[in-house]
């Protein structure tokens, strides 16, 4: 399927979000996904990589893809890319977030950096469906002011006043107002979330998940109701190419998504 | 199924291998520097179908190709152009001659991916229009260990058609599925039906085979101590003296990781889909430098776990078929049976 770049956003020095439209207005309506999923994203002649959908069907007729600038491909899109050109698009493809096990409980979202990007798809998602959840915390941290992703959106969702909204970067800056520290630090000093009935939803660079998971064991939270989602090297999305493998787990068929409960029964390979 | 068995002679088998190579789009073994690798053939002469020798390449190429176009597209003014590619050349009705057993049955193992969940449509169209006829081995060579995994050797349903050697020139054709039973019902020149001692000369010749292995192991031992192995400290020995080109990845008949790659020339690309292995460096690193992979023993513990383990796991069926092939090409010998032995057999502190 081939998509037109209808807007591209510069949320931080390295992160564009594109913002995708079907070239063929049918598949726009066709076309549908669950937070949480992800598609194939196709430069063409210079590759095609995995990609999640960072924003949520209900709000149709365009979808994102955050991207930062890292290897050849991605380092081709940042280059290449213009307003209008256009990319290939396969999916949506993988597992999403088991919204049935979500409903009605407090969420509490975990970003870091441009892990923010897969929890958007469900925020978005729970904001629009609001009355389905009881209370709503997004806990966002990055390395520096700059670093933070959908800049206008976060603002956006600090004014929403049905839900609680976090921010905090590692370092202090002249201008900054919210918190500062790593985000499990202001985790369990400034949130100090309520174990009860509450679903942990976080994504981020591995060293924040080490030591979020490491503060949300000490806050009393079981693995299963920690969710989160999976980075992996992925080629064909369908189950074949073999990369994705960890132990008998595709992640891209069982995944990305995944209970901290469910990879603790995983070889350690990811 | 009732199985129908046809008799015939080395002259006899001559004269039916040289019938369907006239009538139908044919592949054999063709040797080249000592080595087997399955071609399109024209006449028998070129081609050696019940060769004792096991063939380098595994006839895995003819369903799942070493580099295949799998998309092409042209940028225009008006957009990009995407366009199918052109007809694949082996999606015609065709007769695969000589593939070793241990080989057809890697296909079988195969079809478990393939046919799970997205259905790689190619693959089994390819599959649906061979006809696979294979002799039925004599002996086991040097690094064969089939029958150590799970198998036995009368069950021949991988080939459609088996060709059974008995001794003395005497041989037995026997259909294996119901399109290899249609098939001979045509194409039956040189042979004729098979009288009452088939039955036992065949089982003769099985035993003959089972008796012939140098290397053996207990499967079920095997799978159930490797799952235990994750930490062994033996991948490290075992792997020390891999130099990573996986060749081993390419001639298995069961390994089907593939990478998919752009070529681009101004407006006109190409995308492929080539083999790949977990032994290569690259398979699992990420843009950014993430690699949960990053060292040799890893990517070892990756191929014998998926191998022994993992493919079990998800689809019933071992991901090894003890065919030899990995080692027979392997530069620096290592071999997968070892590997595995050494793992399961080291003690873990």
């Amino acid at each position: 399927m081939i998509c037109t770049i209808d807007k591209i956003i510069q949320e931080t020095p390295d992160i564009r979000t594109y913002r995708l439209k079907f070239r063929e207005e049918s598949l726009t309506e066709q076309f549908n996904w669950m937070p949480g999923q992800f598609v194939e994203f196709s430069l063409l002649g210079s590759g095609e990589c995995t990609f999640c959908i960072a924003s949520s069907a209900t709000r149709k007729g365009a979808f994102d893809c955050s991207i930062k600038r890292a290897g050849i491909v991605t380092a081709d899109i940042h280059r290449d890319l213009d307003e209008g050109d256009e990319v290939g698009i396969r999916g949506p493809y993988g597992n999403w977030f088991p919204l049935k096990d979500l409903k009605g409980k407090n969420l509490l979202f975990v970003g870091g950096g441009i892990g923010l990007a897969p929890l958007r798809s469900l925020i978005q998602y729970a904001i629009d469906n609001r009355s389905d959840y009881a209370d709503f915390t997004i806990l966002y941290g990055a390395r520096t002011s700059a670093d933070l992703c959908y800049k206008e959106e976060l603002e956006e969702w600090k004014n929403n006043e049905s839900l609680q909204m976090i921010l905090t970067i590692d370092k202090p800056e002249d201008t900054w107002k919210e918190h500062v520290g790593v985000v499990p630090k202001i985790l369990e000093e400034v949130v100090k979330p309520k174990v009860e009935n509450t679903k942990v939803i976080t994504c981020g660079p591995p060293i924040m998940i080490k030591y979020t998971l490491m503060s949300l064991d000490k806050l009393g939270f079981a693995p299963k109701d920690v969710i989160t989602t999976l980075e992996m090297k992925m080629q064909c999305g369908l189950g074949k190419c073999g990369r994705c493998n960890i132990g008998s787990t595709y992640v891209c068929k069982d995944g990305p998504v995944f209970t901290y409960e469910e990879l603790n029964t995983l070889p350690d390979e990811f | 199924m009732n199985l129908t068995t046809y008799s015939t002679d080395s002259a006899g088998l001559q004269a039916f291998y040289e019938a369907i190579i006239n009538a139908h789009e044919t592949y054999a073994p063709v040797e080249k520097f000592g080595k087997y690798d399955f071609k399109k053939v024209d006449s028998l002469a070129g081609c050696d179908p019940d060769s004792p020798i096991p063939q380098t390449m595994s006839v895995k190429s003819l369903f799942f190709p070493k580099s295949a176009k799998v998309m092409k597209y042209t940028a225009t003014s008006e957009g990009t152009e995407l366009s199918d590619t052109t007809e694949d050349p082996l999606a015609g009705k065709r007769v695969v001659l000589g593939v070793k057993h241990c080989d057809a049955r890697g296909l079988q193992v195969l079809d478990a991916v393939y046919k799970w969940d997205y259905i790689d449509t190619d693959y089994e169209k390819r599959r649906e229009n061979t006809i696979l006829i294979s002799p039925r081995c004599d002996q086991a060579v040097t690094h064969c260990f089939c029958t150590s995994l799970d198998y036995d050797v009368e069950n021949l349903d991988a080939m459609d058609v088996a060709v059974i050697h008995v001794g003395d020139g005497k041989v037995y054709l026997q259909a294996r599925t119901e399109k290899g039973k249609n098939f001979l019902k045509e194409n039956n020149k040189g042979l004729s039906a098979a009288n009452g001692a088939a039955k036992e000369e065949m089982k003769k010749q099985y035993d003959k085979f089972a008796g012939s292995f140098r290397l053996s192991m207990d499967y079920k031992e095997i799978n159930e101590k490797m799952q235990d192995k994750f930490d062994s400290p033996a991948f490290e020995e075992v792997s020390s003296n891999c130099v990573s080109c996986n060749t081993c990845a390419f001639v298995c008949p069961t390994c089907h990781c593939f990478k998919i790659s752009d070529e681009k020339i101004r407006d006109k690309g190409v995308r492929y889909k080539s083999y790949d292995s977990c032994n290569n460096v690259y398979f699992t690193l990420m843009a950014g430098g993430h690699n949960p992979r990053p060292v040799k023993y890893r990517r070892w513990r990756q191929r014998s776990m998926h191998k022994f383990v993992y493919y079990k796991e998800r689809f019933g069926v071992n991901l090894c078929i003890g065919c030899g092939k990995c080692t027979i090409s392997c530069p620096v010998n290592i071999s997968i049976f070892e590997v595995v032995n050494k793992v399961v057999n080291t003690m873990q502190e």
